[in-house]
């Protein structure tokens, strides 16, 4: 609706102007001519009354062309110019309002003439006996009326009485006072209600038909008389309606911010609102009945409330809701506003306006009304210097209201894409101290998982404890070594043993690898072993090693220990011995390298190092492999090994790596350095093939 | 059956909690959990008292002081008065001194006062004293009731009084603006924005209980937070009773009920 409004707001003001160019406002209806050149013209032409019009169709030529404002009254195009004349009102100056007055005061003189003569203009004139269209509208309303039909034919000869009454004494010479009108109509209504209400007649219908007979009753008297009542010619109504318009026109400068009240201005929703309670404000002069009047009041209010309720976020109180009341009235400058007030007022049924929704909105209007004629520096929270500016004009303002509604187009959008701006702005400050705000979790989210983190680690530190042997395994070697019968020798196993399961790294899974090994393999693998193993540790006393195995190998194959040494220290001399002694040393190397290669190929770990030891010291296995063998033979091994303890317990433990050393030392020693002394010595595999196949192998190494 | 139209105008000073009062105690007697949606400063309820409709029309006003010039607008043809003020602001209490004095030399029909002192919650900031509060009522002819639109203590009674006065007052038939008459049926007829059927509705559900007692009404004064809190539904209440009143040589009052 204010969209369809808004550019005609913005007419120019030349186009406005009566084509005589008397510099006062000419109207479409009139051929653009005002509404004095328009009478003088229409005076010559038709020789008419001298009186002249009434001060209804004069108004109706001062304002503005018709626009395509809706009204539903039926006497809507009489309406049409002053709700377009309240609209413009802030922008008229001075002139215009002399323009306006003058020429009524001139004419109001010859009341009664005047009166007649508007009943004949036109618009909505049911004095003939044609029946006007808004007479035949009520005439349709009445047939539609739930009340029986004899209460009808009353109805229609209770408001033809009144009509009656009313224009008797609107005809009437005497001295006339409008209080007395309004007794009587009011007296009217009471004598209709209790008409109504008690007779027969409309004993039938219920109370809500009754209600609605009252209603029509009201209606149709109040628009078919509406001419006559509406601000009598002798009230000072009219004197009042422009003392009013001109007062609000000089306070144009009031915002919201002076009235304490929350709307806003810019806001095009808001101001959507308040358009819209505008509309429905200035409407009110375009209604007949007070009751539409009413109605009209509470629409607007209700905006009002709507409007509040957005702002507020909550319901308005009456604390909220008075200001912005006035604001809007301010805004509107309704046209015509204290003679429609007195209007309803006078002529409404009495408890219309005492109670009911209609009746509180209707005074609060009226309060807002008083507040404004009222209205100075104090109520506004300004000193009297400051308000007396404003008023005369001294000091200049700027209210975006104003830029909105008179300046012109582009700064209207200029305020409203400051607001937009803002908005985005906000938005956008939303949009940063957001990340920001993500930003921050982040940090705190990775300080927070580094403490947890560091909390559990503190809380559980990685601690390499020793490991244990468990205890079966122990026993079991124990069982081992008791099987082997108390030999001498099995006390060094145990304790080498024990000692070597206290030192090592290896976990409970190896070493039932190395059980299960121990059971599982041959006994030639275990002698290869034996022999790696040895090998593998010796190699660098290689030239030493054989030493003191042939001499104590001796006592298993009746070899002296001057036999021993005899080959020893003379291998250049003895043959046989020198055979044998190569024999017996190639025959140890090859399986060495046998083994060793495979060995390394296989990227064997610490543990398979170790079990190649245990094998080696395995007593059993030495039974298993050559349960032929002599006890000798063990006492044998177990001087090999004793003598390897002995001697070289750096030895050992670089084949059993201690758990605290790092493994790569040992392995790195393995490939660089043994391999190449092992590669040297041999390169025969014939002994191996012996070995395996044969099972006298183990008998010819130990020769 | 008698129906009973009074006017009730709710004032005192911005802030302390007038539209509160009035929205809370209708939400609270039409059992609805949201609030009123739209014109929010006036209000019609009806309250059933025995065999008596009363259809209070509450008229909400702004309590700016620049607009106490237009204040008798709305309180002309008023039958009742509420005047609300903020325990916890001893300003607001003279104002309402300020109120009175105005209705008194503008208002020629006997009106009834109710006296409100709002925001009994905030007890320790408490500025006006019970005593106070209710010698000043008494002085001026008005009941005295404290409450809370916090916790919804008191309402109920507020409005019950000023119903409860406004039945007497149409018995001794001295006010000219009080409509009072025959009909129930006519409450009916200017239900815009009404707790009518609601209300209307709660009070067929209670009739068979017991009924509010006539025309016996009491000074109810809620006192300390202990007293039961406030519901929109009808029962039987016992009367709020302070070591006070008994001081005061107070009679003890029989048991009462809303609604």
């Amino acid at each position: 609706m204010m969209a369809n409004r808004a550019p005609m707001l913005r007419i120019g003001q030349q186009d406005l102007k009566c084509r005589q160019g008397c510099g006062y406002y000419g109207n479409t209806q009139f051929d653009g001519l005002c509404s004095k050149c328009f009478r003088e013209r229409n005076d010559k032409q038709r020789k008419r009354q001298k009186a002249g019009e009434d001060h209804e169709t004069l108004k109706v030529n001062t304002s503005s062309a018709g626009g395509t404002l809706e009204r539903k009254s039926p006497q809507h195009s009489l309406t049409m110019g002053r709700a377009n004349k309240a609209k413009k009102q802030p922008e008229k100056d001075e002139p215009t309002t002399t323009a306006s007055t003058m020429p009524r005061k001139k004419f109001t003189v010859p009341a009664v003439l005047q009166k007649t003569l508007k009943s004949k203009f036109p618009t909505a004139a049911p004095q003939p006996r044609v029946p006007s269209a808004t007479e035949s509208q009520f005439m349709l309303q009445l047939r539609q009326l739930r009340i029986p039909d004899d209460g009808k034919r009353k109805l229609k000869s209770e408001i033809q009485q009144l009509d009656h009454e009313i224009r008797k004494y609107m005809n009437n010479n005497s001295s006339k006072n409008v209080d007395e009108l309004s007794e009587l109509v009011q007296n009217a209504y009471t004598r209709f209600a209790d008409l109504v209400h008690n007779d027969a007649r409309f004993e039938i219908a219920t109370n809500e038909d009754r209600e609605i007979a009252i209603d029509f009753f009201e209606k149709v008297v109040m628009t078919q008389n509406h001419n006559l009542l509406f601000s009598p010619y002798f009230t000072t109504d009219e004197e009042c309606d422009i003392k009013v318009q001109k007062r609000i026109r000089q306070l144009s400068w009031i915002t919201t911010k002076h009235l304490d009240c929350s709307i806003d201005e810019v806001n095009a929703e808001a101001r959507d609102l308040v358009y819209n309670a505008i509309s429905e404000l200035v409407g009110i002069d375009s209604y007949y009945s007070p009751q539409e009047k009413l109605l009209c009041t509470v629409r607007c209010c209700r905006h009002i409330f709507e409007l509040l309720k957005r702002s507020t976020g909550g319901p308005a109180s009456a604390d909220d809701f008075l200001p912005a009341l006035i604001f809007v009235v301010l805004k509107a400058n309704p046209v015509r506003l204290h003679s429609n007030l007195n209007f309803v007022n006078r002529f409404t049924n009495a408890s219309r306006v005492m109670s009911g929704e209609g009746g509180y909105y209707f005074t609060n209007l009226c309060s807002a009304i008083a507040f404004i004629e009222n209205l100075n520096a104090e109520s506004l929270g300004l000193s009297a210097e400051e308000f007396d500016a404003y008023m005369s004009g001294e000091q200049t303002y700027s209210t975006p209201w104003e830029s909105a509604l008179l300046a012109c187009e582009s700064l209207h959008l200029i305020s409203e894409n400051m607001k937009c701006m803002e908005q985005l702005q906000k938005r956008n400050s939303v949009i940063s101290t957001g990340i920001k705000e993500f930003e921050r979790e982040l940090i705190e989210f990775q300080r927070e998982i580094t403490e947890k983190v560091d909390m559990v680690m503190e809380k559980a530190p990685l601690t390499l404890l020793p490991i244990k042997t468990p205890p079966f395994l122990i026993s079991q070697a124990r069982a081992h070594l008791a099987q082997d019968g108390g030999e001498a020798a099995a006390g060094h196993y145990q304790s080498n043993l024990l000692s070597l399961s206290q030192q090592t790294l290896t976990v409970k899974g190896k070493e039932q690898i190395l059980e299960d090994s121990q059971l599982d393999v041959g006994h030639t693998l275990a002698l290869k072993d034996t022999s790696v193993s040895s090998v593998g540790r010796l190699s660098p006393l290689h030239p030493n090693l054989p030493q003191p195995d042939q001499l104590f190998a001796s006592p298993i194959f009746n070899y002296t220990p001057f036999d021993a040494v005899s080959l020893l220290e003379e291998t250049s001399e003895n043959d046989d011995v020198l055979m044998l002694g190569t024999e017996f040393q190639g025959g140890l190397t090859n399986i060495n390298y046998d083994f060793d290669l495979s060995d390394q190929s296989g990227e064997n770990s610490v543990a398979e190092d170790t079990k190649l030891n245990l094998d080696e010291f395995d007593p059993l296995a030495q039974q298993q492999n050559s349960p032929n063998t002599h006890p000798a033979e063990t006492t044998l091994l177990d001087t090999t090994a004793d003598s390897l303890i002995d001697s070289d317990v750096p030895v050992s433990e670089v084949l059993l790596p201690s758990p605290l050393k790092p493994e790569v030392a040992n392995y790195r020693g393995f490939s660089n350095f043994e391999i190449p002394s092992i590669s040297c010595n041999t390169g025969d595999f014939s002994s191996l093939n012996q070995d395996v196949n044969d099972p006298v192998a183990p008998v010819q190494i130990n020769k | 059956m008698r129906g009973i139209e009074g006017k009730v105008v709710v004032l005192g000073s911005r802030g302390v909690g007038k539209s509160r009062l009035v929205i809370k105690y209708i939400k609270n007697a039409l059992h609805r959990s949201e609030e009123p949606t739209i014109a929010v400063s006036f209000f019609t309820c009806n309250i059933m008292l025995d065999d008596v409709k009363i259809k209070l029309q509450i008229w909400d006003t702004a309590g700016q002081e620049r607009f106490r010039a237009v204040a008798p607008m709305y309180y002309r043809n008023a039958n009742a008065a509420i005047l609300v003020f903020d325990l916890t602001q001893y300003k607001t209490f003279t104002e309402i001194k300020s109120w009175i004095q105005e209705l008194h030399r503008n208002v020629q029909d006997p009106m009834i006062l109710t006296l409100v002192g709002n925001k009994m919650d905030l007890q320790s900031q408490r500025a006006v004293s019970r005593d106070e509060a209710y010698l000043f009522a008494s002085s001026i002819g008005a009941t005295y009731f404290e409450t809370s639109t916090e916790t919804d203590q008191g309402l109920e009674q507020v409005f019950l009084s000023t119903a409860l006065g406004l039945v007497r007052l149409a018995d001794e038939g001295k006010s000219h603006s009080l409509r009072s008459f025959e009909s129930t049926d006519s409450l009916f007829y200017t239900n815009g924005n009404t707790a009518f059927s609601y209300t209307a509705a709660a009070v067929v559900r209670n009739e068979d209980g017991a009924a509010f007692r006539l025309p016996y009404v009491h000074i109810g004064i809620p006192v300390d937070g202990q007293d039961v809190k406030a519901t929109g539904e009808g029962r039987l209440e016992t009367p709020s009773w302070a070591i006070e009143h008994i001081a005061l040589g107070e009679v003890e009052r029989a048991r009462w009920c809303c609604y």
